[in-house]
C-alpha cells in the first residue's frame, strides 16, 4: 500500500513554482535561497512541528537532457518537491505543520502556484494533498516508532551505555541501587529535543567530499 | 580476463615481497629536465611483476609521484587535471574528511610532510641491510649525478626478528598482514576469504579495476583515471602514512582493562583486533590461539559473520571485522566489494619485549601503505565511515579501538554472553593508541608510465 508503512507515513509533495519573467529574483531562486539558510539540527522547521523523521526539499528545475540517444524533454513548470517520513495520518501532520511553522511554509510556498497560505487551515490542507503523489519508497533508517519514541529510545540508549560503562564490576547490591535511581532519573528527564540527537561534528558526505 | 602483463606493472603493486629490511626515501625535483633524466636512469632499477620463480632479488626498488610532482616534471596541463580531485589536493588537504584532527593533524606531523614538498617516494626493499644499503648507494649516486632530486628523507622500516627469523609481528604484539584481496588476473598463492564472497559461499578473485587504473571494476565500470589511457593503465594510487605507536599506554592499558575482564588479557587483546595475537581468527577460534588456524592458508582468512551477528565471538567493533566485514552487512557481502585495499607496509622503530620498559616517546610504528584504484571510494570511505565512525556496524559514533582518533573519549565493547569467561565489556575514555605522523597520496605508474614520463612523452590527446 503506497503512503502507509507500519505507522509512518511518507508524504509526497510536488508543487509547481510561479513561472513569472517579471519576478527578481525568480521564484525558484527565492525558495533556493531560504532553504539553503536554514538549520537541520533543533531549529530546522521540522524539528520544531511535530511528527517529522526525516524531511527534504528540492528545487526541481527540469528534467537534464544527457545527450543522445536519449530525447531532449522538459517539464512545464519548476517544481518543489516535499518529502517527508511522518508520524500517524496525513490530516494531523499537516494540521501540525500549519500550527507549528506557518511562516515558514508560507515563505516557502508562497512561490508556488496557488498556495492559500497556512493561516486558511482547510485551504492549505486542500492544497497540499491536492499536489501529493503516492509514496512507494520509504527511508529505510525509520522504523515503526513515533518521533517521540525513537527520540526517548535514543535518549535512554546512550544513557544506560554510559551507565554500563560507569558501573561494570559493581557488586549486585550497588548495581541495582544505583541502578533504580539511574531508572527513575532517567524517567523524569525531559524528551530530548527533535535534531538535537546527532553527532556534533562535521562528517562531510556525498558531492562536499569532492 | 588474461593474464596481467607482469612486466609492465610494478612488483610493489602485485605483491608483498615479504623482504624484511626497506627504506623510503622521499624525493623533491628540482629542474624538470634533471628529474626526468634521474626518471631514465633509474627506470632499469624498478622491479616489476614478473615472478621470481625461487630466485629472489636482493632487493627491488620502485617509485610513485605526487600530483606535485608530477607537475615538477612538466606533465601536461590537461593530463595533470584529469586526476581525480582527491589526488591532486594530497592527503594533508583530505585532514577532515579522514579524521586526521585533534593528534593526528597535520600540524602534529613530521616536518618532511609539513612543506608540501615530496615529489616522489622511492621504496627500497632488500633481503638483508646490507643489499638494502648497496642498492640504496646505487640510487643516491644517480641522483647525485644527475642532480635530479634532494632527498628531503628517508624512512627506515624492517620486520621483527624472532629467533633470527624475521616475523609479520607489529609493536602492539600482533600478528600483521593477513587478508590481502585477490583481483582477476593477478597471479598469486590466493587462499579463501582474500577476494569477494559468492551466494554459494565460495570466494571469488575481485575485479581487477578495484587495484588497477584500466581495467573494469566491481560496477564494470573503469576507474576515474588521468589521460591519455596509457599513463593510467596498469597504474594505482597508494596512499602512505606513518603511524606512531603509544606502545606505554597501549600496555598499560590492556594491563587495567584486563584485570576487570574475566576473559583474560590475551583475549582481551583478541577481541580488540578480531584476532589472537598469533594471528588466529576470534571468529573461527573464540576461547583460545590456536596455531594450526593461523598458519593454514586454507582457514586463517576463512570465515563468514553469518553466525555471529551479535558479535559474541568477534566483536562488531574488532578491527578485522570493521575494515573488512565480509557479509556482515547482509547481501553476501556485495556492499563491501567496492571498498577493498590492498595493504603493503611494515613496522619501524625498536621492539620492546614486554618485560622491558617502554616509552610513548620512542620513535616506533607502522609504515602503513595501502593500494587501490580509487583514493576517495576505498581508502578515504573505509577511513571514514568505518574506522573513525561506527554507524555501518551498528556502533553509533565508537571508533576503531586502536586506530581510532578517540582524545580520551572513545568507547569500546567486546558483546559477550552468559558464559563466564566471555562476559559483555566495556571499555571506556579511550585514549590514542596510534597518532598519524605524515603521509601523502601517491600515484604508481606503470613501467611504460615511467618511460613517458622519463622521455616526456606524456601526451592528453
Amino acid at each position: 500500500m503506497p503512503n502507509q508503512n507500519g505507522s509512518v507515513y511518507g508524504l509526497t509533495i510536488l508543487s509547481p513554482i510561479i513561472d513569472d519573467e517579471k519576478a527578481t529574483p525568480s521564484h525558484d531562486l527565492q525558495i533556493r535561497n531560504y532553504l539553503a539558510k536554514l538549520s537541520t539540527r533543533e531549529e530546522s522547521p521540522f524539528a520544531l512541528a511535530p511528527g517529522t523523521h526525516l524531511a527534504r526539499l528540492v528545487v526541481m528545475d527540469d528534467v537534464i537532457y544527457v545527450g543522445m540517444p536519449a530525447c531532449e524533454e522538459h517539464l512545464k513548470s519548476k517544481y518543489l518537491i516535499f518529502e517527508s517520513n511522518c508520524d500517524g495520518d496525513l490530516d494531523a501532520y499537516l494540521h501540525g505543520l500549519a500550527d507549528s511553522i506557518p511562516d515558514h511554509l508560507d515563505a516557502i510556498w508562497k512561490h508556488c502556484v496557488g498556495y492559500p497560505g497556512a493561516a486558511n487551515r482547510l485551504a492549505f490542507i486542500g492544497y497540499m494533498k491536492a499536489c501529493q503523489l503516492d509514496t512507494t519508497f520509504y527511508f529505510a533508517a525509520v522504523n515503526d516508532k513515533s518521533v517521540p519514541e525513537t527520540l526517548r529510545a535514543l535518549q535512554t540508549q546512550s544513557a544506560v551505555a554510559e551507565f554500563i560503562a560507569s558501573h561494570q564490576g559493581a557488586d549486585a547490591a550497588t548495581l541495582q541501587r544505583e541502578f533504580i535511581r539511574f531508572a527513575a532519573h532517567l524517567k523524569a528527564q525531559p524528551l530530548p529535543k527533535a535534531g538535537s540527537m546527532g553527532p556534533h561534528r562535521d562528517i562531510k558526505t556525498g558531492g562536499r567530499n569532492e | 580476463m588474461s593474464k596481467l602483463n607482469e612486466t609492465d606493472i610494478q612488483g610493489f603493486v602485485l605483491r608483498g615481497y615479504n623482504l624484511p629490511v626497506a627504506r623510503f626515501l622521499f624525493l623533491r625535483f628540482e629542474s624538470a629536465a634533471r628529474a626526468r633524466s634521474l626518471l631514465a636512469r633509474l627506470l632499469s632499477h624498478v622491479t616489476t611483476g614478473q615472478r621470481w620463480d625461487g630466485a629472489k632479488p636482493q632487493s627491488t626498488v620502485n617509485i610513485a609521484f605526487t600530483h606535485r610532482g608530477l607537475a615538477h616534471l612538466d606533465l601536461p596541463d590537461a593530463t595533470l587535471l584529469s586526476f581525480p580531485v582527491e589526488f591532486q589536493q594530497g592527503m594533508k588537504h583530505r585532514a577532515e574528511i579522514l579524521g586526521d584532527l585533534g593528534v593526528n593533524s597535520p600540524v602534529h606531523w613530521d616536518e618532511v610532510w609539513c612543506e608540501d614538498g615530496v615529489h616522489a617516494w622511492l621504496g627500497i626493499n632488500g633481503l638483508t641491510t646490507e643489499a638494502l644499503d648497496a642498492r640504496c648507494s646505487v640510487i643516491l649516486s644517480a641522483i647525485e649525478e644527475t642532480g635530479g632530486a634532494t632527498v628531503l628523507g628517508s624512512q627506515d622500516a624492517a620486520a621483527e626478528v624472532i629467533n633470527s627469523k624475521p616475523t609479520t609481528k607489529e609493536h602492539f604484539g600482533y600478528t600483521d598482514g593477513f587478508g590481502n584481496p585477490d583481483f582477476l588476473g593477478v597471479e598469486r598463492s590466493s587462499q579463501p576469504g582474500q577476494g569477494k564472497l559468492l551466494p554459494d559461499g565460495t570466494w571469488a578473485p575481485l575485479a581487477t579495476g578495484e587495484l588497477l587504473l584500466g581495467y573494469a571494476d566491481e560496477a564494470g565500470e573503469l576507474p576515474v583515471a588521468p589521460v591519455p589511457h596509457l599513463l593510467a593503465s596498469n597504474g594505482t594510487f597508494m596512499v602512505y602514512r606513518k603511524l606512531h605507536q603509544n606502545l606505554a599506554t597501549f600496555r598499560d592499558f590492556l594491563e587495567r582493562q584486563a584485570a576487570a575482564y574475566a576473559g583474560g588479557k590475551e583475549k582481551l587483546a583478541a577481541k580488540f583486533i578480531g584476532r589472537w595475537r598469533d594471528g588466529t581468527p576470534i571468529e573461527l577460534s573464540p576461547d583460545n590461539p590456536d596455531s594450526s588456524i593461523a598458519q593454514d592458508p586454507n582457514r586463517s582468512t576463512n570465515f563468514t559473520y553469518a553466525a555471529d551477528a551479535a558479535g559474541t565471538r568477534c566483536p562488531m567493533g574488532a578491527h578485522v571485522r570493521r575494515v573488512h566485514p565480509r557479509d556482515a552487512f547482509g547481501f553476501n557481502g556485495q556492499l563491501i566489494n567496492r571498498r577493498r585495499i590492498t595493504r603493503r607496509g611494515l613496522p619501524y622503530g625498536r621492539f620492546t619485549p614486554e618485560d622491558e620498559p617502554v616509552s610513548d616517546a620512542e620513535e616506533r610504528g607502522v609504515i602503513f601503505m595501502a593500494l587501490n584504484a580509487s583514493l576517495s571510494r576505498q581508502f578515504e570511505f573505509v577511513q571514514q565511515q568505518w574506522v573513525q565512525y561506527g554507524n555501518d556496524a551498528h556502533l553509533g559514533n565508537d571508533k576503531d579501538v586502536l586506530m581510532g582518533n578517540h582524545g580520551g573519549r572513545g568507547r569500546f565493547v567486546a558483546q559477550g554472553d552468559r558464559s563466564p569467561t566471555n562476559p559483555p565489556f566495556v571499555c571506556s575514555n579511550l585514549p590514542d593508541f596510534v597518532e598519524l605522523r605524515g603521509g601523502d597520496y601517491f600515484f604508481l605508474p606503470s613501467i611504460t608510465a615511467l618511460g613517458m614520463i622519463a622521455m616526456g612523452l606524456v601526451d592528453p590527446r
